[in-house]
Order: C-alpha cells, then sequence, then structure tokens
C-alpha cells in the first residue's frame, strides 16, 4: 500500500539494521571461537580450550545484554568485560610454542566481536565511534596481554580488516542517505495522492449517479412535453423527489457534522423553494431547514413534522412521550435516531409503521447510527418510489450485540440482478454504508408480493 | 519474510547500489594484496590468476546485476555470484595445494563472505543465510585436503571452523541486515497503512465542502433550481423545454465520463490546471482501475515527476490492453531541463518493484517510458 521507508525514519531504520548485522556478525564469530575451545578441548585434549569457550560465552551474554538493550551504561559495561576477556584470551592463546604473534585468526574472532558491540544512538557517526573504541579496546588489550605473558606484538589484521569493512558500510550509509532520493522520488506523497484522487473519483460518480436517477427522468419528462401547462402528475413527482434531495446533503452518503457546507445547501434549498405557490414553498423550506440543523425547526417545518409524526403511527409510546415525534425529542438531545429515515418518508409521503423500540439506536456509536439512519431512508425512498404502494413497515431489534432494522413492504417486489447498474440506490447508498460498518444487508423480494430488507450492524462503532 | 529489501523498500536498494560495487573493488583488492601476502606458497601460478579473475567476475556479476536499471536482482543472480566466489576459493586452493602453510591468509572465505555482505539489500535473509552455510561447507571440504601442510597443530575441526568464521560472519550480517531492514519496513508499512485510512476516512467526511467546484456541484446547482422553478411554474416554455434536453443531456454526458473516466484523468486534469503541464491521458478501457495500489503510486510519482514544468512540456499516458494485462506507454517531450537518465532509472526501478515490467529510452526528442502489467 505504500511503498518503502520515508526519508525521516530511513535513518534510524538503517542504523538499527546495520547494528543488528553487526551483532549477527558478533554473535557467529563469538560462536565459532566458543566451538573451537570446546574442540581444542575435547579432540585436541587442551583443556584450556574450556577456559576460552566460557570467556567467549561471557562475552557473548555481555553482547546480547547491549543488543536487548542498546544503553550507554551497558555498552561502556560490554565494551570493559570485552577487554578483560580479550586480555585473558591473550594470555590463553599466546602461551609459548602456539602462534609466533598475536595476527591470528583465533584473537580475530572475539576482537571483531568487540569492536560490532555498537550500542547507544542511532546514526553513522555514533556507531563509528563506538566501533573505534571497540577496536582500540580490544587492540590495546592484545598488546597488555602479550606484555602479561611474553610473546610477539602485531597488529591483528582480520580485525583491521572487519573494522575497515564497517567504517565502509556506516560512511556509505552515512553519505548515500544525503542524495535525498526519497524525497525526490515523492513516493509517498504520490501514494497520498492516488488514494485521495481514487475517493474523489468515487464520490464524483455517485453523486452524479443519484442526481442522474432523481432528476433525469424529470428532464425527459419536461423536455417531451414541450410547452404547455405543467401536468400535475409530473408536478407531484418533482416535488417529491426534490423533497428528496433538495436541501439534504443529497451529494454525499457520508453525512458528515453541518458546517462548512450548509450555507450553500441553504442557499440552495431556499432558491428551490424561493417559489409563488404556498404548498411547495412549505414543503421545500422545511426540508431546507431539517438538513441544516435538525434542532432548529422553523414554524412551517414544524408544523410539517407534526403531520408527519402523526402519519408516522408509532405503537410504541415510549418512542413519542409527549405526542411530539420520536426524531424530534432525539434531535433535541442529540442522540442517535432514525430522523433521516422518518423524514424521507414524511416527504416521500410514506407511512411507516413502526414496531420494537427506536431506542435501540442509542447503542450504536454516532458514525454507524447515522449510517443505518441514512440507509434505512434510502430503503424507505425506494418503498416509495418502485414498490407502488403508500405504507411501509420498519421493525427495529436489539440481540447477539447488533441492531437489526427490518423494512418491509408489500409492493411490486423486484429482481435484485434485473435492476439496472445505473440505479445505485441499493448497491451504493445501502449496502456500501451498511458494509463499511460492518454490517449486513440481506434483501427478499418476490415479484407481486413485496419486499422484505434487513440491514444488520453491530453494537457501538465510531 | 520472503521479501528483498529491494521489494519492500526499491529507493533503499537503488541508493545502496554503489556498495556493491565498493564490495567487488574490495574484494578483488583483498585478493590481490593476499596472493601477495602468500606468494611464496603457490606453485601454481595459473590457478593463482585463475581465482583472481574469477574473483573479479564475482564482484562483476553482482555489480552489474544489482544497477537500478536490471532491477529486480534475482536469486539466481546471488547464486551465480555465490558460485564464482567458491569457485575463485577452489582455484586459490588449487595454486597453493601441497605448501599452504596458514589458512589464515587464504582470501577465499573473506571474498565470499564480503561479496554476500554487498548483495544483501537485494536478497532475502534466508537466501543469504543459505548461501553463507553452502559456501562454508565447501570451504570446509577444502580445508581437510589442506589440513595435511599446515603448520598448525591443532583438530581439523577446528581448522575448519577458523577457517570458514568469515563466511559465517560476514553472511551472518548480511542475513542479519536483510532480515531487520524488512521488519522496520514492514513495521512501518503498516502504521502507514492505518494512518492512511485514517486520512480516507477524514478526507470522505470533509469531501463535500471541498468538492463545490467540481462537475456535479455546479451541475446539481443548475439541475435542482431548474426543476423547482418548472414545479412551481404554470406553463412549461419551449426553453424551458430546450433547456430540459440540454440539462438531460448534460446529465447523461457527466455520468458517462464519470463511468469512463478513472483517477488518472483527474491526476491529469490536476497536473493541466496546477502545473500548466499538457498531460493527457488515453485510457478507453478505464485499465487505471486495474493497477494495484503501489502500481498506482509507482504511476502517480511518476507522471507527476514528469510533468513538472521545465522537465516536459508535454506528457501523454496511453493504455493499450493485451490479453494478461496491457501496457502503458508514457512520453514526455522534455522542456528546458529535460528529465535526466539516472533519475529516469530510479522511478523505473520502483515500476519494476510493484510488478510492472517497465523499459524506458530516452532520445534528444522525447523520453518513453513503457510499463507492463499483468492481471492476476
Amino acid at each position: 500500500m505504500s511503498l518503502g521507508l520515508p526519508g525521516h525514519l530511513a535513518r534510524d531504520s538503517l542504523s538499527r539494521a546495520l547494528a543488528f548485522a553487526g551483532h549477527c556478525a558478533a554473535f557467529a564469530c563469538l560462536a565459532v571461537s566458543i566451538s573451537v575451545g570446546v574442540i581444542v578441548a575435547t579432540v585436541g585434549g587442551t583443556p584450556g580450550g574450556w577456559a576460552g569457550a566460557a570467556l567467549a560465552a561471557i562475552m557473548a551474554l555481555a553482547l546480547a545484554a547491549v543488543a536487548r538493550f542498546p544503553t550507554v551504561t551497558l555498552t561502556v559495561l560490554a565494551l570493559v568485560i570485552g577487554t578483560g576477556i580479550m586480555i585473558a584470551l591473550t594470555v590463553l592463546i599466546m602461551r609459548p610454542g602456539g602462534f609466533a604473534t598475536t595476527n591470528n585468526a583465533l584473537l580475530a574472532m572475539p576482537r571483531i566481536a568487540l569492536l560490532l558491540v555498537g550500542g547507544a544512538g542511532s546514526g553513522s557517526l555514533i556507531a563509528i565511534v563506538w566501533a573505534s573504541l571497540g577496536y582500540a579496546l580490544g587492540e590495546a588489550a592484545m598488546f597488555l596481554g602479550v606484555a602479561l605473558v611474553g610473546g610477539v606484538y602485531a597488529p591483528n589484521m582480520a580485525a583491521a580488516a572487519a573494522f575497515g569493512i564497517l567504517i565502509v558500510v556506516r560512511v556509505f550509509d552515512g553519505v548515500s542517505r544525503r542524495s535525498d532520493a526519497r524525497q525526490e522520488t515523492g513516493l509517498h506523497r504520490a501514494s497520498q495522492q492516488t488514494r485521495e484522487l481514487a475517493i474523489r473519483h468515487d464520490y464524483e460518480l455517485r453523486a452524479t449517479a443519484r442526481l442522474h436517477d432523481t432528476a433525469l427522468s424529470h428532464l425527459i419528462a419536461i423536455a417531451s412535453a414541450g410547452s404547455g401547462v405543467v401536468d400535475e402528475r409530473l408536478r407531484a413527482g418533482i416535488r417529491q423527489d426534490l423533497g428528496l434531495i433538495v436541501g439534504r446533503d443529497w451529494a454525499i452518503d457520508h453525512a458528515g457534522p453541518t458546517t462548512a457546507g450548509s450555507p450553500q445547501r441553504a442557499s440552495t434549498g431556499a432558491r428551490a423553494g424561493g417559489s409563488d405557490v404556498a404548498p411547495a414553498t412549505a414543503s421545500a423550506a422545511g426540508t431546507g431547514a431539517g438538513a441544516v440543523d435538525d434542532t432548529v425547526a422553523t414554524t412551517g417545518g414544524r408544523s410539517r413534522r407534526r403531520a408527519a409524526a402523526r402519519r408516522t403511527s408509532a405503537p410504541s409510546s415510549s418512542a413519542r412521550p409527549d405526542g411530539g415525534s420520536a426524531r424530534e425529542v432525539a434531535a433535541a438531545d442529540g442522540e442517535p435516531s432514525l430522523v433521516q429515515a422518518f423524514t424521507a418518508a414524511e416527504h416521500a409521503g410514506l407511512t411507516v409503521r413502526v414496531t420494537g423500540d427506536v431506542g435501540v439506536m442509542r447503542v450504536l456509536g454516532p458514525a454507524r447510527a447515522e449510517a443505518l439512519d441514512a440507509a434505512v431512508a434510502q430503503c424507505l425512498i425506494n418503498v416509495a418510489r418502485h414498490a407502488g404502494v403508500a405504507e411501509a413497515e420498519l421493525a427495529l431489534g436489539l440481540g447477539g450485540g447488533e441492531v437489526t432494522v427490518a423494512v418491509m413492504d408489500s409492493g411490486v417486489g423486484f429482481d435484485e440482478s434485473a435492476v439496472p447498474d445505473d440505479r445505485i440506490g441499493l448497491r451504493t447508498s445501502i449496502r456500501a454504508r451498511i458494509e463499511q460498518q460492518e454490517g449486513t444487508v440481506r434483501l427478499w423480494s418476490t415479484k407481486g408480493i413485496g419486499t422484505t430488507i434487513v440491514l444488520t450492524v453491530p453494537e457501538g462503532g465510531a | 519474510m520472503r521479501l528483498t529489501q529491494q521489494e519492500a523498500d526499491p529507493i533503499g536498494a537503488i541508493t545502496a547500489a554503489p556498495i556493491v560495487v565498493i564490495g567487488a573493488v574490495l574484494s578483488l583488492g583483498t585478493s590481490l594484496a593476499l596472493t601477495w601476502v602468500h606468494r611464496s606458497e603457490i606453485v601454481a601460478p595459473v590457478a593463482a590468476v585463475a581465482a583472481i579473475v574469477l574473483v573479479a567476475a564475482a564482484g562483476a556479476v553482482a555489480a552489474v546485476s544489482a544497477a537500478p536499471s536490471r532491477a529486480p536482482f534475482t536469486a539466481e543472480r546471488l547464486w551465480l555470484v555465490v558460485t564464482l566466489a567458491v569457485g575463485a576459493a577452489i582455484a586459490e586452493y588449487m595454486s597453493t595445494v601441497g605448501s599452504n602453510q596458514y589458512l589464515y591468509d587464504d582470501y577465499g572465505p573473506v571474498v565470499i563472505g564480503m561479496l554476500i555482505l554487498s548483495v544483501a539489500p537485494f536478497c532475502t535473509w534466508l537466501s543469504l543465510a543459505l548461501a553463507g552455510v553452502l559456501a562454508s561447507i565447501v570451504l570446509s571440504i577444502l580445508v581437510v585436503g589442506a589440513s595435511a601442510y599446515v603448520v598448525a597443530d591443532a583438530p581439523v575441526a577446528a581448522l575448519i571452523a577458523v577457517n570458514a568464521a568469515p563466511v559465517v560472519a560476514l553472511s551472518a550480517a548480511a542475513a542479519g541486515y536483510a532480515y531487520a531492514i524488512i521488519a522496520e519496513t514492514l513495521a512501518w508499512q503498516r502504521e502507514a497503512n492505518r494512518a492512511a485510512l485514517q486520512r480516507d476516512s477524514e478526507l470522505r467526511a470533509g469531501i463535500a465542502r471541498s468538492v463545490q467546484q467540481s462537475r456535479v456541484s455546479v451541475l446539481g446547482r443548475e439541475v435542482l433550481p431548474f426543476l423547482a422553478g418548472v414545479m412551481t411554474a404554470e406553463r412549461i416554455s419551449v426553453a424551458d423545454a430546450d433547456r430540459a434536453r440540454e440539462l438531460a443531456e448534460e446529465l447523461r454526458r457527466a455520468l458517462r465520463a464519470g463511468i469512463e473516466s478513472t483517477w488518472l484523468d483527474d491526476l491529469a486534469a490536476n497536473l493541466r490546471v496546477s502545473r500548466g503541464v499538457e498531460t493527457l491521458v488515453d485510457d478507453p478501457t478505464g485499465a487505471a482501475d486495474v493497477l494495484g495500489d503501489d502500481q498506482r503510486s509507482a504511476l502517480t510519482a511518476l507522471i507527476t515527476w514528469l510533468a513538472d514544468t521545465g522537465r516536459s512540456e508535454r506528457v501523454s499516458v496511453a493504455f493499450s490492453p493485451e490479453p494478461e494485462g496491457g501496457l502503458i506507454r508514457i512520453v514526455a517531450d522534455p522542456a528546458a531541463r529535460p528529465p535526466a537518465k539516472r533519475e529516469l532509472d530510479r522511478f523505473v526501478a520502483v515500476a519494476r518493484a510493484v510488478a510492472l515490467g517497465a523499459e524506458s529510452v530516452s532520445t534528444r526528442e522525447n523520453v518513453t517510458v513503457e510499463l507492463r502489467y499483468v492481471i492476476e
């Protein structure tokens, strides 16, 4: 999903990876030292091998401590212990009759481990400082060891080579990162940008499709009617559909908090409703206001809501304690409810019978409740548009950690696979919303008998 | 964890490419220096020369294979490098056979180890570790042969262990690096993905506010008031009917354009507006939507980089579908500061890292990059 390491993390990540690589090499060296000690002691019959293996093992422990907790204290401690062990190993290995000088393979391995201790901090410079310290201490320890036991001191070439490799790698790492290739390639910016583009594109397409679904048939009807008196059926159809989308945040599925966008939408609503025919004005203005802020109800809006509440007969009287509609109470408290759904039904002229308690919506987080509400609203809109009936039933329930809402109608029914692709109401507005909230949508429809849609979402959520 | 740094962090691998050259040069230098040091032990000068040639060959193969323009570095290339290096160790053994007094001054193990270490950014930790183990086994066989003549009075097993130490230590370092850098990168990617999902949802929530100028908003602002006007009017005029036809046509067009266009068209539109560089997309089948997230990022990065004022005057992107996938051909007409080949190679390497077969050709007239994708 996102490519590689970003510039600001590359330094620390690379430094840690190189330190880890150094520790792996150090452990490998010590492991070889230990095995050589054991082999010499057992096969070679030289008891001194045991001491050598034990010393290397202690060094490995100190190294493991630094690898696990790379603090300054532990690093210094490991270097001190390592230096002591180097002196002891030099005394052990350089006994007369053995190696000619200290430039030999057996001393090289613990020496290399010592310079690879690495340690606290990250960055090439610090790593080089630690390695130099390890190298110098090892060299000094060897010198001291030879002085104690006798023998010829010579710089250990293998340790010097290892030190050289480490310097090359660390300097290369430090220098190569200065070119800032990561910044210039802009992969991370590009990754963000593509995601944003895809989201915007998807949004545009859905919004266009929704506008297309709602307005196209009316535009064609107007175009084909030619000049003349406006047909009443057309007028009613337009009124119904405008009621569904004007003033609402029609273009988006995810109805976020209404803030910056609201003046724009309010003016659209006002323009749309800014007419001279009284019922239409009341309808449009009411819708507009309702969408801008549900807690602000204009006089017109309130009266229409009451009317709607009368039609929305809720058997559960707890849902409307004072004769007002449940959603008015809920909206005033700011608690989740089915505001959008009831409003949509109201504007579509649909009577909704509710069974169950609307209060179950309270177990959902605001975004999830919003999504469920919007999906139910879309179901009711579909019933009003396509089912050919003026009544729908809504059943709410809570059980098994899930909120279930069933929307039922006894309308004409349909075949889901036969719904044309550009009718994206069901696919995007309902299914996408619910699935985004980890819920499920099940649908049964039989031609001539009716349709049942069951929406289920888990409790909680954002 | 079966990833290489080159796959997970392509830019990191491109940055690391010169270290392979350095490693190759150091290996060659080591072989020359140590051959000089133990020159008195050499019995077969031809074999000694052959060993140095093999070291040079192994280094050259490694350096060439790791070049960004030849990405990705496949496992076979690692085996070729290791085989050549082991061959060098064998030739070195032949050159001193019978008179090799000290194993300590043999360069075979060190050279193998250094070459394995220098290709660490391009291989999985497992293959690096395996390469180290197999090379050590071959070296151990040689040591058994050499042990008869060695001055040191030590058990053969100890000689084997000491002799293999450079290979074991350096390949351990290589495997450790490959393992750690992948762990670091994947950890970051998990974090970045979480952040990206978070940003996505914020973007979705805030999108309505930021698209007031978009096609659909403009259209909505025309269609809805028009319908409202008709609804409240007594009569429909001829002009109304015409306007309705116009709007219906526009709405259909918008939907079709929306369905047919992809994110890439939007990117091109953005670049045209913000950079003033003519950016054209020809994608009749909407193939841009088939690309995976990483492939999209690589393509976006490349196009955005090319379509920079001064770098290109015009960038065209053409998709041509093929049976199993398709070909994306990006042609840029260079402007005052034409894109440098070396910089372009970086994008080509990134594209290869995300499973896009990439080739670039730069001429005086234009820069062409061809990306080949496969639909899974």
